[in-house]
């Protein structure tokens, strides 16, 4: 199989294209550990047997609960650690780093951006104290909503895949849309300032494509929290 | 105190830097990462504690909950250390809760409880099957809450280097800073680490490709003294992956999930057979070794839950094994097998989280302190939270030094010697040593050793020590991958020491030559480092406890 990925040495340096290739895959091998795979080698040649350099990209639990592998995977943002080989259909596997932030090495990308917006807007939950709820099946599927959201990744895969989302300058993305329903629904005094900077950021903007939550690695409902926001 | 470096923003990292801001004392966080990708969201089953008015509920107590902490740590866990973790853990899960953090809740909409290994009683909270990923969310918040008043400066592609000591007084950090290249000192009146545990030493365990122990290395050759090095956790029930061991949570067996093996087309509940009916919940350690001594495939069946239940209860391990191995854990058994864990030993700290180098703290799995030679599921979230509010406290009292220190010398010094190692053309890469290391730790000091392959592995680790001199400078992977080896193999070195030393079997430490638990072993190993000399010394009189 080819391996063709998007390569750059350093943030300042152009980014070029270097494809690998690697036989006999095990079929159960995720992208991730094609990457290991890789680079675990005394000496790393591209296809044609020139001798490069170890592909650079960012790993923690390799299990997909911590976003940290996030890239490009035939066209598809996804995190390397979830891909399979199994599911890939095609004969090349193409791999690019997330293109809405400023690559730092490889497949390593600086998502610092995404915690910056959320620090601007105050995006904090401070003392819990959700509105009252009486009727107990609204309440088990607020608090189900709010679990899913809390277990955003932080990936950056749902702004990756967002046609109005460009560099985090006005729009926000779901990223910043699930956080809203989050701390407004765990602290209701902060209810208002949050509706306030979630149109602003968010709703006037989102063309409702939710192409974003065909990515999510964790599966939050961003609809759901949408429309909770807008019963506010 | 007015200022302090924290190294590391997991959930203990975080929970000191809190608290020193609610204090107000300024923070410098620094992780190479955001906290989503720490170690703690990985904790999957939960939190353990004794609510604040609900003693003798269901005839539980705080002094159940010391007790079997101290007797799951074998009793080598301090009996002070353990008692004031028990008696704030109800105020813990409070905070937690205050915060925000997204807890399943009971009938009565109040925080759940489910049992798990080794207790007595029901008395771990838990946020589904991802407690520690809905408290680090809950804890960004509140990090983020002081980020907007200053008072918290979180700096992210930054790596630990070394500590700026001075006549054993701890003045700063040496940080590296990956964008830069650069090296950068960092002066403050405490500093902080929350590392976390020494994974990476294994190769593929249960956690983070991030924690690799260097940090507490570095601070050993700096004159930190370690403690407990000789105590790894093997969780017993893991699922080899093409990519690592997943961890399958303790919270499985908690729902009721048995393990056997089979033998004449027969089921055998080995855990059941031979502890009775809560077999299956024994201990990390007894497992692992029921396991290991049984030699065959084992597995874990929870199927009789029904699918439904499953859902409710444990969504995430039926996804991970759906996805990872194509398993319906609803309709088939899971094979599981021990995996490295958590490391119980770590920096020897006293009991406000302060090393032996003054103004130097550690809090979270970095520091060995509760857990004696094992640790109970759902005490690590605990001791994390716990342990960084200790050390916060003691840093937010205390006066701050008058004198500082002149790192100009150290720095350069420091610089010359990363230059050095960039100009390297040795044709030895820093992977290929890495994964040296993990393969005579795994063969070396596994669920059961012995003198022989202890003494195998020393050896092993001083022919890494004069090579790590010629590796290769890789410019492909980061620096601080370079950097880090060294101190890789020193650490490596001195915990391979310590097992050696320790001539019994107590909690995860289990040695084919000295079967049995010896009485007159009740001590915790301290280790200490002088210039390429490793001095053990039994530790009996509780010396940093006290």
């Amino acid at each position: 199989m080819r391996i063709k990925i998007l390569r750059q040495q350093s943030p300042s340096t152009e980014p070029y294209w270097e494809t690998f290739r690697v036989d006999d895959i095990p079929k159960d091998m995720t992208v991730a550990g094609l990457l290991e795979h890789i680079n675990y080698n005394d000496d790393i040649a591209d296809e044609n047997g020139r001798k490069t350099t170890r592909i650079g990209w960012e790993c923690s639990c390799l299990q997909g609960s911590c976003g940290a592998c996030a890239m490009v995977i035939n066209d598809i943002p996804a995190l390397a650690c979830e891909t399979f080989i199994r599911d890939i259909k095609k004969d090349v596997i193409t791999i690019r780093p997330l293109r809405k932030f400023p690559v730092v090495h490889d497949l390593m990308v600086d998502r610092s951006g995404i915690y910056e917006n959320l620090k601007k807007m105050n995006m904090y939950i401070g003392e819990y104290h959700p509105a009252k709820e009486k009727d107990p099946e609204k309440k088990q599927k607020a608090h189900d909503l709010q679990y899913d959201i809390a277990k955003c990744l932080k990936c950056g895969l749902c702004l990756e895949v967002c046609p109005n989302y460009v560099n985090g300058s006005s729009f926000f993305g779901a990223v910043f849309a699930n956080d809203c329903y989050l701390v407004s629904s765990r602290n209701d005094s902060k209810e208002k300032a949050v509706l306030k900077t979630y149109d602003k950021h968010f709703a006037s903007t989102c063309s409702k494509s939710f192409s974003c939550m065909d990515v999510c690695p964790v599966k939050i409902r961003t609809i759901t929290a949408m429309a909770e926001m807008n019963r506010k | 105190m007015k200022s302090a470096v924290v190294i590391g923003a997991g959930i203990s990292g975080m929970s000191c830097a809190i608290d020193l801001a609610r204090a107000g004392v300024r923070v410098m966080l620094i992780s190479p990462f955001s906290s989503e990708r720490s170690q703690s969201v990985m904790a999957a089953g939960g939190i353990n504690a004794v609510l604040p008015g609900a003693e003798n509920e269901n005839g539980d107590s705080v002094a159940s909950h010391m007790e079997d902490t101290i007797k799951g740590g074998s009793y080598l866990g301090g009996k002070k250390a353990v008692k004031g973790l028990c008696e704030n853990a109800g105020e813990i899960i409070r905070y937690l809760e205050g915060i925000g953090t997204v807890f399943s809740l009971d009938g009565e909409g109040k925080p759940d409880k489910r049992a798990f290994g080794g207790q007595s009683y029901k008395r771990t909270f838990y946020c589904g099957a991802s407690t520690g990923k809905q408290i680090v969310t809950a804890m960004i918040m509140e990090v983020r809450r002081y980020e907007a008043t200053g008072l918290i400066d979180h700096r992210l592609w930054m790596y630990f280097h070394s500590a700026l000591i001075e006549d054993s007084v701890c003045h700063g950090v040496l940080l590296f800073n990956e964008i830069t290249g650069k090296l950068e000192a960092v002066l403050s009146d405490a500093v902080v680490m929350a590392t976390g545990g020494q994974n990476r030493l294994f190769g593929k365990t249960t956690g983070s490709t991030q924690c690799d122990g260097y940090a507490v290395s570095k601070l050993f050759t700096q004159g930190a003294e370690l403690k407990n090095l000789e105590f790894i956790q093997y969780h017993p029930t893991s699922i080899e992956t093409t990519q690592k061991k997943m961890l399958i949570s303790e919270a499985v067996r908690g729902e009721g999930g048995r393990l056997f093996y089979e033998e004449n087309g027969k089921r055998v509940y080995f855990m059941e057979d031979k502890y009775g009916p809560r077999g299956n919940l024994m201990t990390r350690d007894v497992v692992s070794r029921e396991m290991d001594a049984a030699k065959r495939d084992i597995f874990l069946d929870i199927s009789f839950l029904g699918k439904e239940e499953i859902e409710r209860r444990i969504p995430e391990v039926r996804d991970l094994c759906l996805k990872y191995r194509g398993l319906d854990i609803s309709r088939e058994s899971i094979p599981v097998s021990p995996a490295v864990h958590f490391f119980m030993g770590g920096l020897a700290v006293h009991l406000n989280h302060e090393t032996c180098i003054r103004n130097l703290f550690a809090v979270g799995e970095c520091a060995s302190m509760y857990h004696g030679a094992n640790r109970l599921g759902g005490n690590s979230l605990l001791a994390a939270v716990y342990s960084g509010k200790v050390a916060a406290k003691e840093i937010a009292e205390r006066k701050s030094e008058n004198k500082t220190m002149d790192y100009s010398t150290v720095l350069e010094r420091e610089s010359r010697k990363l230059d050095e190692l960039r100009n390297n053309k040795s044709s030895f890469p820093v992977a290929y040593m890495r994964d040296m290391i993990a393969n005579t730790m795994n063969e070396k000091l596994g669920i059961v050793r012995n003198k022989e392959s202890l003494e195998k592995g020393i050896e092993d680790m001083d022919y890494y020590l004069s090579a790590a001199e010629k590796i290769s400078y890789d410019k492909s992977v980061l620096m601080y991958e370079n950097y880090s080896i060294t101190g890789l193999i020193i650490l490596a070195k001195a915990i391979i020491i310590s097992a050696n030393e320790r001539k019994e079997s107590r909690g995860s430490h289990f040695r084919s030559d000295y079967p049995e638990t010896d009485e007159n072993s009740a001590y915790a190993t301290i280790i200490s480092y002088d210039e390429g000399r490793y001095k053990l010394r039994q530790d009996r009189e509780h010396f940093y406890e006290d």
